[in-house]
């Protein structure tokens, strides 16, 4: 896809924890997403999503140490999230997939606005891993990964 | 969410003086962000150079290779985009490194995947010195770039096979 991204905030003011805290929100959300996404899904398909679950736990583990290093009190997971549509089958359950590592792709690439280089580099690399989980599951990669398209 | 953006993102001042000018002087050096811009793009020039040679060579691999090209000159026009050109300097519009196509399928695609990598090796080293907006904007790059190793990859494993 090489549409052209449009934006949803101005990121020269981003604060570090404040970046770090949506990051945190974003792998919540996709450690729940997996648990819906993959009682759908069977075969290799529901061991990559086990996999991917798992990874996010672990993203969302580091996250936290984080925060709590830099005094700030983790963001919690929410009891329930409304999901972006109905997921019902194997292929809407490969979509959420998709769209839960689009989200935590842009996360990441908000860290990357903070002035700090090593939160930068860090954001930089951690988006990388969803995003090629993202192309993954959806079968096709996108020129911007991350950034919003209009 | 934070949400990073190519459309508004602020065009990059040119030069890197702040004080008055000199109209005596030459013109003034160029500012660490442009310098990056124009690394970058011509390391975006030097791949779309050897997708299309490589494409050119083994041209059952296009499909799956235009796919990506595509999203390379995706790159280069954003990038192009973000820059003024400063007086006396142009935006490189030169492929500084043509590699030879390699004599095998495999082999062309693990060229390519040696060159999206260290692509987004380089736009990761741009990050610290660059204004925040271009900063995303190499990592998305350098995201892209990671995406399309995994799938040279796996076009590598089914030339193979």
């Amino acid at each position: 896809m090489t549409a052209t991204p449009t934006p949803t905030s101005a990121p020269q003011t981003v604060r570090p924890i404040a970046a770090l805290q949506a990051a945190l929100a974003a792998e919540h959300a996709a450690v729940y997403g997996y648990g819906v996404a993959g009682a759908l899904l069977t075969g290799s398909d529901q061991a990559t999503a086990l996999a991917d679950w798992r990874s996010h736990e672990e993203a969302r583990d580091t996250l936290e140490a984080m925060i709590v290093k830099l005094g700030a009190t983790p963001v919690a997971a929410s009891a329930a999230y409304t999901l972006p549509f109905a997921v019902t089958d194997a292929r809407s359950a490969r979509r959420l997939a998709a769209a839960l590592e689009d989200g935590v792709t842009r996360a990441y690439l908000g860290i990357v606005a903070v002035s700090d280089t090593t939160l930068r580099t860090f954001g930089a690399l951690a988006m990388q891993t969803p995003a090629k989980r993202a192309a993954a599951w959806r079968g096709s990669t996108v020129a911007f990964p991350g950034m919003t398209s209009t | 969410m934070l949400a990073a953006s190519t459309t508004t993102l602020p065009v990059f001042l040119a030069l890197s003086a702040c004080a008055g000018p000199n109209p005596l002087a030459g013109p003034p050096p160029l500012s660490a962000d442009v310098r990056g811009l124009f690394d970058a793009v011509t390391e975006e020039q030097n791949l779309i150079w050897i997708y299309k040679r490589t494409m050119a060579s083994y041209s059952a691999m296009a499909p799956a290779l235009g796919a990506l090209l595509a999203e390379h000159q995706a790159h280069l026009t954003q990038l192009r985009a973000m820059i003024v050109e400063p007086p006396g300097k142009t935006v490189p519009s030169t492929v500084t490194r043509k590699p030879a196509v390699p004599g095998s399928a495999a082999a062309a695609v693990a060229q390519l995947r040696t060159a999206e990598q260290s692509a987004g090796t380089a736009q990761l080293r741009r990050l610290g010195r660059a204004a925040a907006p271009l900063a995303q904007l190499y990592a998305s790059i350098a995201a892209s770039e990671a995406t399309h190793v995994s799938t040279l990859t796996a076009l590598a494993a089914g030339s193979r096979g």
